[in-house]
């Protein structure tokens, strides 16, 4: 499959993730009216951050004068996922320019990278990661215009409870991984489990995340050092 | 009122912040991969964080919440299909919480 069948692949195979990110394109278009962000500016910044969860975390400190070295860290943070998505992705994106997958790369992604690893060998993971995220981000853009222009009608309504749709969403991207993984899921169910331990101690959100995924790598190592006798 | 020119400046510094978390793992794992075994290790990384953020989310979950975590894996092991999970954890949330967190 060509580069380009397999990003047509990504945008035909998205119509799942497409409909859970529209969920949080128009709930980060009423919350950035309802903070007073300007409707272009809430644009821009879909089109150029392109992260759910980043941009929620940078609209929390979103007052005069901008805490501009909390919204970095913070943001940072959150995103910081997406460095051990890159890591995941670094024996499938072979073959192509270091100028394409360093452009293509800004259209990394959860749901296309945890879907093209179910993907047949021949897809290009690529292009299918790539054209997943197009799809995603055509849903976050509309979505997020939606949200814009329809915050008024929500102004009454209580949407607290939507803040765990979150959660919700990566927990049908981890029943991705463990359905469709080749190995066994120890690493993942440790990590789970120092996540837990670490969250019963009080630790801070990042020491959880460095703690879980340290665990986690830890117990992978083990398996492959097994495995390869 | 936040000024434009700050907005603007917050919007290019979060760009680039997140944009540098994309391609940094990728070129880390570059690095890396010479290393014998170290594709499976590198696989394994991304679900490892979505624990890190799910299992405390769950431990601190309201009564609905649980019910919802609960209702979207139990759909996602029997059918895979993320709209029905999804649409069925939202709808847990939204109609069944008043009821289940009343307590």
């Amino acid at each position: 499959m060509t580069t380009w069948q397999s990003a047509l692949h990504g945008v035909r195979t998205s119509g799942d993730y497409f409909l859970s990110t529209f969920i949080f394109g128009v709930m980060f278009g009423i919350t950035a009216a309802a903070i007073g962000i300007e409707n272009w500016h809430a644009m821009l910044m879909s089109a150029s951050v392109f992260t759910a969860s980043g941009q929620f975390a940078a609209l929390e400190f979103w007052q005069a004068p901008l805490p501009f070295g909390t919204i970095a860290l913070s943001v940072a943070l959150v995103s910081s996922r997406n460095l051990l998505l890159g890591m995941a992705m670094t024996h499938h994106f072979d073959g192509h320019s270091l100028r394409r997958r360093i452009v293509w790369l800004f259209m990394l992604n959860d749901p296309g990278v945890v879907n093209s690893f179910r993907m047949d060998d021949d897809v290009d993971r690529l292009g299918y990661v790539t054209g997943y995220g197009v799809s995603m981000m055509t849903s976050w853009l509309c979505s997020t215009f939606i949200g814009l222009n329809a915050a008024h009608w929500f102004a009454a309504m209580d949407l607290g409870a939507v803040d765990f749709a979150g959660p919700l969403v990566m927990a049908t991207m981890m029943m991705l991984f463990f359905k469709g993984s080749k190995s066994r899921p120890t690493p993942w169910i440790v990590a789970g489990v120092v996540a837990l331990v670490l969250f019963e101690l009080g630790a801070a959100d990042y020491l959880i995340l460095l703690g879980s995924v340290f665990a986690g790598m830890g117990v992978s190592i083990v398996q492959v050092r097994r495995a390869y006798g | 009122m936040v000024e434009a020119n700050a907005t603007l400046a917050a919007i290019a510094m979060i760009a680039v912040i997140v944009y540098l978390t994309r391609i940094t793992g990728y070129f880390i794992g570059l690095q890396l991969r010479h290393i014998r075994g170290i594709q499976p290790v590198l696989e394994a990384l991304p679900g490892c964080a979505f624990m890190a953020i799910l299992a405390p989310a769950v431990r601190q979950g309201s009564v609905s919440e649980i019910v919802a975590m609960t209702c979207v894996v139990l759909i996602m092991w029997r059918s895979n299909n993320v709209v029905i999970a999804t649409a069925t954890g939202m709808a847990v949330l939204l109609l069944g919480g008043p009821y289940l967190d009343a307590g």
